[in-house]
């Protein structure tokens, strides 16, 4: 990344978010639409992906990711493990040398980030992941940006679910506590009403009381029917949650079942969850 | 009664005008604080393509006055004053077309396109000479003034004179028209906050399908319409030198960082702090203080504490206590 000598590290200070072809949003290609929908192939799935950033050595390798409707899928593992890239690669954010990224059945490898969103993918990003300065009703609305449709009723969706972004729809997003901004930026993320919706490390940074009610409004989120795939620093507590987890090292997939397996897998045990 | 004369001549000297040049700056400062939000730099060329704006609604109103057109009291040059900012638009869209779009597309740091906008700073310097000359031009035409010295003093049986000038009263006029107008349309349509978005985190604006491509283009148009309006209400308040356009570029800059860069309405109000600290301070305050003081401590000097020559070392000076004490500027802003 810092091979350019004219480049500048603004926004979220990742650039790969909005990959090649920043404003190409409009012309969706259509060549990468070929519906070849595979039998029993999940919702979303990055699979056997191989690839890393820019021209860099790979970081994934052979790695594989799923998500089914209505479900929760996590990917844990230790620092470094690639797990936030496991989930970057499957939103386009790196370049997948090997494998592929299919959504419904739909091979989307080769789209970039914003071409997802319009795709139905969600994402909300780790850090720098609201508009700051804008106030909490703003945030949503920039959200929903690329819907030219009424988006009322998604908004008052958005504040059932996260009663506490109602009251305070006209503050600036910046004036709130870490757990509300989280709340507004996953709210963001749905305004698109996603097929999928995609969080990364949901809950850094943020108290264990926050961090449990974040959680409750995940699993609300994923009631509504929308497949979460995210990625998880709380290897128990994501686990208690997950239908689907996936245990990273090295890039490679460690080890695969439902939170409950992997939860009483006396090997994932020992190694992740200290004990 | 001498309490009320020394108002008065208050009035005439340090408010009056220092709410036009205020008024002037902020609009200016609206412009460069846009470009840093949005487009991230410091835009030097931005007392250039208000000398352009200006130059053209100088050619379109001379173009005017000789087929017989007038806007009767008012100057005509605000009828031209659309022909000058269609101009200046094409002309802003051409640059960012050549010039900017490439570093754009490198992801350029700030500071190297301070530094292109230097270069299209000094291009532009010389293309506005090349047009319209290097001489003071006086281009406001219609009523003069408002009131006059004289008829207040008739008026009122004062011993001073308020005198307001037409072009003074316009540029505040147009000044609060221009900012409420902005102002709207930043707040409550869908491109002007796409475009605050757009300025707060880039990345995010991005994600959320916001094309980058026309918010940049509607800055650039929205910067050369004010750019343009400042130009022309300075130009007609005083005259129209290209010389003097550039050097405008300080206080300009000052405004927008003591204001906040970024903050529009830091950018308003850093122009009249600017504008009022330059007036106060180049002011001979001798008309003031005989109302108010009695008759032995009456003042021999002029009370003047800088000539007028200086008055851009009191913007100079500060820009540099801002940056020193508070580089965030009065109203939350990015820093330099």
């Amino acid at each position: 990344m810092s091979d350019n000598p004219y480049q500048d590290d603004r926004g979220n200070k990742d650039r790969s978010i909005t990959n090649k072809g920043g404003s190409s949003l409009e012309t969706v290609d259509q060549r990468f639409g070929n519906s070849k929908a595979l039998i029993n192939d999940p919702f979303l799935i990055g699979d056997a992906m191989t690839g890393g950033y820019g021209k860099g050595p790979d970081i994934l390798h052979s790695c594989t990711i799923a998500a089914e409707k209505g479900e929760i899928a996590v990917i844990v593992g230790p620092n470094g493990a690639g797990k936030s890239t496991a989930m970057k690669a499957v939103f386009g954010m790196l370049n997948v040398n090997e494998g592929a990224v299919r959504l419904d059945g739909e091979d989307i490898t080769h789209l970039t980030p914003q071409q997802r969103v319009v795709k139905g993918m969600g994402f909300v990003p780790q850090t720098s992941n609201i508009f700051t300065s804008m106030t909490v009703e703003e945030n949503l609305e920039m959200g929903a940006f690329i819907r030219r449709d009424d988006f009322r009723d998604t908004m008052a969706q958005i504040y059932d679910l996260f009663p506490i972004l109602k009251d305070k729809r006209n503050q600036a997003a910046g004036e709130l506590s870490g757990g509300q901004r989280q709340q507004v930026a996953v709210g963001r993320a749905l305004m698109t009403q996603p097929k999928v919706l995609m969080l990364d490390e949901p809950t850094a940074g943020v108290s264990p009381i926050v961090m449990d009610e974040l959680f409750d409004r995940i699993i609300e989120v994923a009631r509504t029917g929308i497949p979460i795939l995210m990625v998880e620093q709380n290897a128990r507590q994501a686990l208690e949650i997950a239908d689907k987890a996936y245990v990273l090292v090295q890039g490679r997939n460690a080890h695969t079942g439902t939170g409950k397996e992997l939860l009483a897998d006396p090997e994932v045990r020992r190694s992740f969850l200290g004990g | 009664m001498d309490i009320l004369n020394a108002l008065v001549a208050l009035a005439n000297f340090v408010i009056v005008p220092g709410l036009a040049y205020g008024a002037q700056l902020a609009i200016g400062a609206l412009g460069v604080t846009l470009i840093y939000g949005i487009l991230r730099f410091s835009n030097f060329a931005h007392g250039d393509t208000m000398a352009f704006g200006t130059a053209m609604t100088i050619i379109a109103t001379n173009m005017l006055l000789a087929i017989g057109i007038t806007f009767g009291p008012l100057p005509t040059a605000l009828l031209a004053l659309p022909f000058g900012i269609g101009m200046t638009i094409l002309l802003v869209l051409g640059i960012d077309w050549l010039v900017y779009k490439f570093y754009r597309d490198q992801k350029a740091k700030p500071v190297i396109l301070v530094i292109v906008s230097m270069g299209v700073m000094f291009v532009m310097n010389g293309v506005v000479r090349f047009i319209i000359g290097v001489n003071d031009i006086r281009f406001a035409d219609g009523e003069r003034f408002i009131i006059t010295a004289r008829d207040f003093k008739t008026m009122t049986g004062l011993n001073e004179g308020l005198a307001i000038k037409t072009t003074q009263a316009i540029t505040v006029v147009v000044a609060v028209i221009v900012v409420a107008i902005l102002f709207w349309f930043l707040n409550k349509t869908r491109t002007g906050k796409s475009m605050r978005a757009f300025s707060d985190n880039e990345d995010l604006a991005l994600l959320s399908g916001i094309n980058p491509d026309w918010v940049v283009k509607v800055t650039w148009m929205i910067v050369a319409a004010l750019a343009t309006t400042a130009g022309v209400l300075y130009g007609l308040d005083k005259s129209f030198k290209a010389f003097t356009y550039f050097q405008l570029l300080l206080p300009i800059f000052a405004a927008a960082i003591v204001g906040g860069l970024g903050n529009p309405i830091g950018a308003i109000a850093g122009g009249f702090v600017i504008a009022f600290s330059e007036v106060t301070i180049t002011y001979a305050w001798k008309k003031v203080l005989v109302y108010l003081m009695p008759e032995s401590l009456e003042p021999d000097g002029l009370v003047q504490l800088l000539s007028t020559d200086y008055k851009f070392a009191v913007s100079f000076a500060i820009l540099i206590i801002v940056l020193l004490f508070k580089p965030t500027g009065l109203f939350k802003g990015q820093s330099v």
